[in-house]
């Protein structure tokens, strides 16, 4: 099985250690590198570190902090893709990057320090990326001498954070990935904890997948031969040969008459095949496609819950605003609340503008288009806001208005 | 659905994206197995023909073998091959005796930049990989670059659930990177479970074969005896020798393969 895992935490809380630590101890380094490291080091004049293993822009090195996310992967029970991300505030948006295809996070929250900033913010931001799976690792136990009480404490804090995000029942595991305690081997100093080392935790991790209506998306139409193919990916549910279906906000209907991918023909498919169909209505880029019996709905007007990336953004903008395969134009109609994305905190109501890093939930008018909850459908529940061509904020979908 | 689907079902989707997004993408082929793999890719998103062209670019040190892997496949796929070269630093001499960073960035990036000038292309579609090189393992699915070919890697865009940056006012193309999610492992795997064409110098020969293909004076083979590609796939899976330990630009000295990606190398 394969499993997303992305590392988050405060700066210097040892996310980037602890990543080295487990592709060093799970023997994923390459011949050679440990000492291409150890070389670097010195000509760096710093001591040698598992961090290193990740950080390969020069920058990161001379500054000692990760800048952009970097995905690495290793064998456990499971196929891992371990995504670090970087602690400083200034890099959200590098963070969101790499933690937006995360199946399970790890909060490390270093020993010595406790609860800071991007502590918070991080677990906000994956709460609302919906990631659900959590561990917590307090790492750097080895600089307050493995105590038991200095674990229990930030155990406490850290839960009362956590459950505000609506997280309960989270896993603690005490560890020191620079000495390699409780990261892939138990550690023999701690002798008061007897719960599972971080990668016992994570080949435990079971990943659900729910049954839910087909959602189709519409990348493109291509003539190939005599024939069109409508070609796409299925986010969601299964669609079957000869299914009636209809694609909005086109509103097209037709027949499945065939399901084509280079070199032959499916009955079926499942969910995430990019495939073509041969249909004889023809639906735009943009459309969603759905059974006619469970069919997706366009709208005109939404509630979101966004975080910004880029600079302020006011009551009353118009922006593009992506979802699946769609853009549309659309405005900010009302800011409702203003949220500080540390806390989770309501910070005003009907704000007229929010700031960078700032997080809120708005009514979106928008050209139709198909949007899903996210709590349902969480692959057409989440949209892009771009200024300008860029893409400077995300969001996902609380409620649809007709 | 399996592993290799599964990626292969994400790669398709991200050069039909590409394809959607701008108006006139090119993909890069070295011949090499990812490259490969990544042509294949395309032909399977628009089910047959490559309805863009295919870039090889010549140093005119590649190996025999490549330039005979590449004429044969391209004919039998119906290629619409571009072979681009950098004629001037050529015609210099320019060679990796005289630098190995110099003789990368003049026949590789400058020769790219050359085409793509000349072609007007606004997406490069490359088959890189994370788990390459770490340097790799920074990119994005869609990553832009400005007219000097510059990748502005300390400030990259956000790229969240297959949302990739469309091209910017300030930026003149975007690298596309269909195959960033996969292993060299896959790769292989892939190239079994299709069937694909391969060339034979990744095969073990007197126990060396190349396990990266590059430019003759540069890429060394490795000590092996995996003379199929069952046996890569076994060779691969207990390994712990760098994918690139064979190629010479990227050791020359600490981050060089950041700086030649600065400045637009593959």
């Amino acid at each position: 099985m394969n499993v997303n895992v992305v590392i988050i935490g405060h700066v210097d809380h040892g996310k980037s250690t602890l990543i080295g630590r487990l592709l060093y101890d799970s023997e994923s380094i390459t011949e050679g590198r440990v000492e291409e490291i150890q070389k670097l080091a010195e000509e760096y004049k710093k001591r040698f570190e598992f961090a290193y293993f990740l950080d390969s822009f020069d920058d990161e090195l001379k500054e000692e902090r990760t800048i952009d996310t970097t995905g690495v992967m290793f064998k456990g029970k499971n196929l891992y893709s371990v995504t670090d991300v970087p602690g400083h505030k200034e890099f959200i948006k590098n963070m969101l990057t790499g933690a937006s295809h995360a199946d399970v996070a790890v909060l490390v929250v270093a020993a010595d320090e406790g609860i800071k900033e991007q502590t918070g913010r991080h677990a906000f931001l994956i709460n609302m990326l919906g990631i659900k799976q959590l561990s917590v690792l307090v790492n750097k136990m080895d600089l307050v001498d493995y105590s038991p009480e200095v674990f229990q404490d930030i155990k406490t804090g850290v839960s009362k954070l956590l459950a505000s995000f609506g997280y309960s029942g989270i896993e603690f595991i005490p560890a020191s990935a620079m000495e390699g305690d409780n990261i892939y081997k138990k550690s023999d100093k701690m002798p008061w904890y007897v719960g599972p080392t971080l990668i016992e935790a994570l080949d435990a991790v079971k990943l659900s997948k729910q049954v839910r209506p087909l959602r189709f998306v519409v990348q493109d139409t291509y003539q190939v031969d005599s024939e069109k193919i409508v070609a796409g990916r299925v986010e969601s549910g299964s669609m079957t040969k000869g299914d009636e279906v209809v694609f909005h906000p086109s509103g097209v209907k037709g027949v499945i008459d065939r399901i084509t991918v280079f070199g032959g023909e499916l009955e079926k498919t499942e969910t995430g095949d990019s495939i073509g169909i041969i249909t004889s209505c023809e639906p735009a880029r943009g459309d969603v496609c759905g059974l006619v019996t469970s069919q997706p709905v366009p709208v005109r007007e939404f509630v979101g819950e966004a975080v910004l990336l880029g600079d302020r953004l006011e009551k009353g903008e118009k922006l593009e605003l992506r979802c699946g395969t769609r853009r549309v134009n659309c405005q900010i109609k009302e800011i409702r609340e203003k949220i500080n994305s540390e806390t989770g905190a309501v910070m005003d109501r009907a704000p007229d503008f929010i700031s960078q890093h700032e997080a809120a939930t708005m009514l979106l008018d928008t050209e139709p288009l198909v949007v899903e909850l996210f709590s349902d459908i969480p692959e057409l529940g989440r949209f892009i806001l771009v200024r300008d061509s860029k893409n400077i904020g995300a969001g996902i979908v609380l409620e649809k208005r007709p | 659905m399996s592993e290799l689907q599964d990626l292969e079902n994400k790669s398709i989707y991200i050069i039909r994206e590409a394809y959607a997004e701008f108006k006139k993408p090119a993909v890069l082929w070295s011949t090499g197995k990812d490259s490969t793999a990544a042509l294949w890719l395309c032909r399977k998103s628009f089910f047959g023909k490559i309805p863009f062209p295919v870039i090889h670019i010549d140093t005119g040190y590649k190996f025999k073998q490549m330039y005979k892997f590449r004429d044969s496949i391209a004919a039998e796929w119906g290629l619409d091959l571009i072979v681009a070269e950098n004629e001037e630093a050529r015609k210099a001499g320019i060679g990796p005796q005289g630098g190995k960073f110099e003789c990368c960035t003049q026949l590789k990036t400058q020769a790219l930049m050359q085409c793509l000038e000349k072609k007007g292309f606004d997406a490069l579609i490359l088959a890189i990989r994370r788990d390459e090189h770490g340097i790799r393992a920074k990119e994005r699915y869609f990553s832009p670059r400005d007219e000097d070919f510059k990748w502005d890697y300390k400030n990259q865009p956000l790229e969240m659930w297959d949302q990739y940056q469309s091209i910017a006012e300030d930026k003149t193309h975007t690298r596309v990177h269909p195959i960033l999610h996969w292993r060299e492992l896959d790769v292989w795997e892939y190239v079994k479970q299709e069937n694909l064409p391969i060339n034979p110098m990744y095969f073990a020969k007197d126990g060396k074969r190349y396990r990266s293909l590059g430019c003759e004076p540069c890429t060394n083979p490795i000590d092996s005896d995996a003379a199929s590609i069952d046996e890569i796939v076994e060779e691969l899976k207990t390994t712990k020798i760098a994918e690139r330990s064979g190629r010479a630009q990227d050791k020359e000295k600490a981050f060089t393969m950041q700086k030649l990606r600065a400045l637009g190398y593959m």
